[in-house]
């Protein structure tokens, strides 16, 4: 049976499995009985990766069919600091996995686009995970933590997805919520009034912010940042979603 | 003038009706039912709906065995009448099998058009409808064709109202179980399907994946398909009796032929229900909702001329002459039922549609915390109740002065204006009818992966659905408000009549009329609270079997599974039919306690507590409980933070307060209501015997 090795987003991990991506992604996010519940989200990467930080052929190893036949659904290989081991280069596709199972795949881009102009929101996944504005586009916002290592406040790796923030990215004050699930949006509105009134580029909105998100929130796509590399994996439109993926985007829109 | 020719006339409208029915049933089933998955789902739905009516049915039947021989026994006392107790009980009996017929009909059909419905969506909005809405006109025109054909029938064979009132009775008490049978049915399902299947796992409405998806859709029927068709049929039938009851009591004064009118007046509204029901057709703007208010609007217009006409051509046969003529107060009385009928529809619809300002401030609000969705919903629903009354205080003023000024007994005008506020039950029935028809088919769209555009369209055609529900719901309890106001008035001329002939009046400073008053006010509360508590009671056993099918099969998740959906099914049936015994005893047993414990004035101080804390409630639990689930939609529309926001999660608990309020305990209460007054009026003649006052 082939062999997996999956980054996993939430929580952070180094997953080997011999289930294939779709059913993973199933068996990750429900449970054989339903014993762990809730939203995935994970890279597939190169089988022939290796990093001396994870003891990845011991854990594949480990990852052998049980007798019945039936496969091995996961060895875990290491549980924090992985996303910071894992290069941009090692990355194969993302997939989004919703509360019930349903799994998506997405393809990385084959470039990034120019930052926009306007506010944006940024919840981080992995490692950290805050909820933060900034004036900065995810390039300009990729540098900023990623790319001056002696600065106080920088982390190695990022994995960040840009969400949604309508009228409010260019009038905090005033604009309409219309869909923007987000809690306590008031303060979110006083966040970004604050990055046009004081000198910073980013501000944390939430310190105590769980890693998972709602996937209709995302604006753009989702952004995995390692030293200077920076890679982004963008979700279909909705239109694209509806026609390919209906299931899918159904468990998602929940 | 001989008005036999007006029952001969409900006769062949009656068969009339009931063929164009089963035309349209043969019509609607030679539609295209899809491919094998969308033909097993609704299989599924089918089969569940069979087993409800299966038990529904055996239940009825012992109830109607049971209270045949009560009827036969009791009224075989009366002497003058010896042959009234095995006439009324076989009345009830055939009251109850028309009931029955036209709700197996109704339900027979729609889970028949909802896979239809769902697959003529392929081709568009318009062909979809066209399937629904030909479904829905089945359960209309079977209903009002049953109806008429019934009451018909029993007075040209026994010329006595009091035997049509037993067919009245019977309507009645199959309409009390289908409909808090149906209400507790429908709510259990959808409540313990949402609640898991969304709440804890996580997974869309109408998913196979969820055990109770199937009883869910199933729900949809048998609440808002037999349920509100009983319910209908029961209002419509008593409205009837009771008009025919106040026409029979003052036949001397004014004139047989009034005893007769309202079944006339219900052939004019076959036809025009029928005429109107030609008019209902999506435009090339692709709005149901516009479509079904035409009709409605149209058939009223119908009616108002064919009655119209109606009376100028008996005033010309009879040549002026008032003992055989028809007095034009009585059109005027019927017209104003009519007119307020629709008025008061469409303003459920202000309270329940989110494109008016209660549905979307409680949406808005709901971003603040569930308490406060609980407390505004609940102050609209407290609100809706004021235009609701007036109007229905409006309909009892205009028709009650409209016949008095022309020289007839206002409450006879009364009577009369119940009967034309449902005269057009033939279209408003199959407006009802169309609800759980695309409801259904837009769930059978998703269980069947068909595309979203299938999918799209079905939901568009819900949306209609939708406010076509609660306009029904206020139009159902306003008219059962009117009907139970002039089976009030029946029940007091009964009493007079039985006691000697004297005038019988209701004195509040009587501490009898006075304590019978308060017990039946707290009826309507009781009756609610405990169909609701079997709501949640049956909701919490289902849970607990779904929870259980989720953790024993893994694969059911991961879609390599099928869940047991029967065991759902199995539930939700047997808990709904063991759940009824109690408050369907209670509406039939407590008149008859206080009036033969108390007297008639005591009961009549009854009804008047159950009717008026029983429209009250009725209104405000349907409107509070449609307006949160409107919020809801509005919310999931993607306003006020769309999905997942914390508007999102107040809503949801807010619909879901709201779900047993306003399909559960609100509908039923018209039927509870119409059941004790004509339980009061039926057993009048004995309980004046046994208190002569």
């Amino acid at each position: 049976m082939e062999k997996h090795i999956y980054v996993s987003l939430m929580p952070e991990a180094l997953v080997m499995s011999q289930l294939g991506p779709e059913e993973f992604g199933t068996y990750y996010s429900v449970g054989p009985e339903r014993k762990t519940q809730g939203q995935a989200a994970f890279f597939e990467i190169d089988p022939g990766f290796r990093d001396p930080f994870f003891p990845i052929d011991q854990a594949l190893a480990l990852c052998a069919p049980h007798k019945d036949g039936s496969p091995k659904r996961s060895v875990y290989c290491a549980v924090y600091r992985v996303v910071e081991h894992v290069p941009v280069s090692a990355l194969g596709k993302l997939y989004l996995v919703t509360k019930d199972g349903r799994t998506l795949g997405v393809d990385r881009a084959p470039s990034i686009p120019d930052d926009p102009s306007g506010l944006h929101l940024y919840h981080e996944i992995a490692p950290l995970h805050p909820l933060v504005v900034s004036t900065l586009g995810p390039r300009a916002f990729h540098s900023f933590f990623m790319g001056d290592t002696k600065k106080n406040i920088g982390v190695p790796a990022l994995c960040w997805v840009e969400c949604k923030l309508g009228e409010l990215a260019t009038n905090p004050e005033m604009g309409d919520v219309r869909d923007l699930p987000y809690e306590n949006i008031d303060h979110l509105r006083s966040c970004l009034v604050q990055l046009k009134t004081k000198n910073v580029v980013t501000k944390i909105v939430e310190r105590l912010n769980p890693s998972t998100f709602a996937y209709r929130t995302i604006k753009n796509g989702i952004f995995y940042g390692s030293g200077k590399e920076l890679a982004m994996f963008p979700l279909p439109p909705v239109e694209a979603l509806k026609n390919a993926h209906y299931q899918w985007w159904r468990s998602a829109n929940m | 003038m001989n008005t036999d020719i007006w029952l001969y006339s409900g006769l062949v409208a009656g068969v009339l009706s009931v063929l164009a029915a089963l035309g349209a049933y043969a019509r609607v089933r030679a539609y295209d039912s899809g491919t094998d998955r969308s033909r097993e789902i609704a299989g599924w739905i089918r089969s569940g709906a069979s087993t409800y009516l299966r038990m529904l049915y055996k239940t009825l039947l012992v109830v109607a065995v049971v209270l045949g021989i009560v009827l036969s026994v009791v009224f075989s006392g009366i002497e003058e009448k010896p042959m009234h107790g095995l006439l009324t009980a076989g009345a009830f009996g055939f009251g109850a099998l028309c009931s029955a017929l036209a709700g197996w009909l109704g339900m027979s059909v729609a889970v028949e058009a909802n896979v239809r419905t769902a697959v003529a969506c392929k081709k568009g909005v318009a062909d979809g409808f066209q399937v629904a809405f030909k479904a829905g006109t089945v359960m209309g025109l079977a209903m009002v064709g049953v109806a008429v054909f019934g009451m018909c029938l029993l007075y040209l064979i026994w010329r006595d109202v009091e035997i049509v009132l037993g067919f009245s009775f019977g309507a009645s008490s199959l309409a009390l179980l289908a409909k808090a049978g149906g209400g507790i049915y429908t709510k259990t399902a959808d409540i313990a399907a949402d609640l898991v299947g969304k709440v804890e796992v996580g997974i869309p409405e109408d998913d196979p994946r969820n055990p109770a998806v199937i009883a869910d859709n199933v729900g949809d029927n048998v609440g808002d398909v037999a349920g509100m068709g009983a319910d209908i049929f029961d209002s419509y039938v008593a409205a009837s009796v009771a008009s025919m009851v106040l026409g029979a009591s003052f036949a001397g004064s004014i004139g047989p032929q009034y005893a007769i009118l309202p079944l006339a007046l219900c052939v004019i509204g076959i036809v025009s229900s029928f005429i109107g029901l030609r008019f209902v057709r999506v435009g090339k703007d692709g709005k149901p909702g516009r479509a079904l208010n035409f009709g409605t609007v149209f058939s009223c217009v119908i009616f108002a001329a064919l009655a119209t006409a109606f009376f100028a051509a008996v005033n010309a046969v009879s040549g002026g002459d008032p003992a055989l003529g028809l007095n034009w107060g009585v059109l005027l009385s019927t017209l104003a039922g009519l007119v307020i009928g629709v008025v008061m529809g469409f303003t459920t619809d202000f309270f329940t549609n989110d494109e008016h300002r209660p549905v979307r401030n409680v949406a808005e609000i709901s971003g603040s915390g569930t308490g406060l969705t609980i407390i505004t919903g609940f102050s609209y629903g407290l609100v809706s109740i004021a235009p609701a009354i007036v109007g229905i205080v409006a309909a009892t003023l205009a028709s009650y002065f409209c016949s008095q000024a022309f020289g007839l007994p206002g409450i006879y005008g009364v009577g009369v204006a119940a009967v034309g506020m449902l005269s057009l039950t033939g279209i408003v029935v199959s407006n009802d009818a169309y609800g759980p028809i695309v409801d259904n088919a837009k769930g059978i769209a998703e269980m069947s992966e068909m595309s979203h555009e299938v999918v799209e369209r079905a939901d568009t055609l819900d949306s209609a659905g939708n406010t076509a529900k609660a306009i029904t719901k206020g139009f159902s309890i306003s008219a059962a408000a009117l009907t139970v106001l002039a089976m009030f008035a029946a029940y007091s001329e009964v009493i007079s009549k039985y006691s000697g002939g004297g005038s019988f009046i209701l004195n509040l400073q009587d501490p009898l009329v006075l304590s019978g008053t308060l017990l039946g006010c707290i009826v309507p509360a009781v009756f609610s609270a405990l169909t609701m508590l079997a709501v949640t009671k049956n909701a919490f056993v289902m849970i607990g079997e779904i929870r259980r099918q989720f953790k024993a099969k893994p694969g059911i998740l991961a879609g390599t599974e099928l869940p047991d959906y029967t065991a759902c099914v199995g539930i939700a049936s047997s808990g709904a039919l063991r759940a009824l015994a109690l408050p369907a005893a209670l509406a039939v047993l407590l008149p008859l306690a206080v009036g033969f414990l108390l007297g008639p004035g005591a009961l009549g101080g009854f009804l008047a507590g159950s009717i008026f804390t029983g429209v009250v409630f009725a209104l405000l639990m349907s409107n509070a409980g449609g307006l949160w689930d409107n919020a809801k939609k509005y919310v999931e529309a993607g306003n006020c933070g769309g999905p997942g926001s914390e508007a999102h999660k107040a809503a949801v608990v807010g619909d879901t307060v709201g779900d047993p309020f306003k399909d559960t305990a609100g509908p039923s209460l018209n039927t509870l209501i119409t059941v004790m007054s004509l339980v009061s009026s039926l057993f009048a003649p004995l309980i004046a015997r046994f208190h002569p006052f």
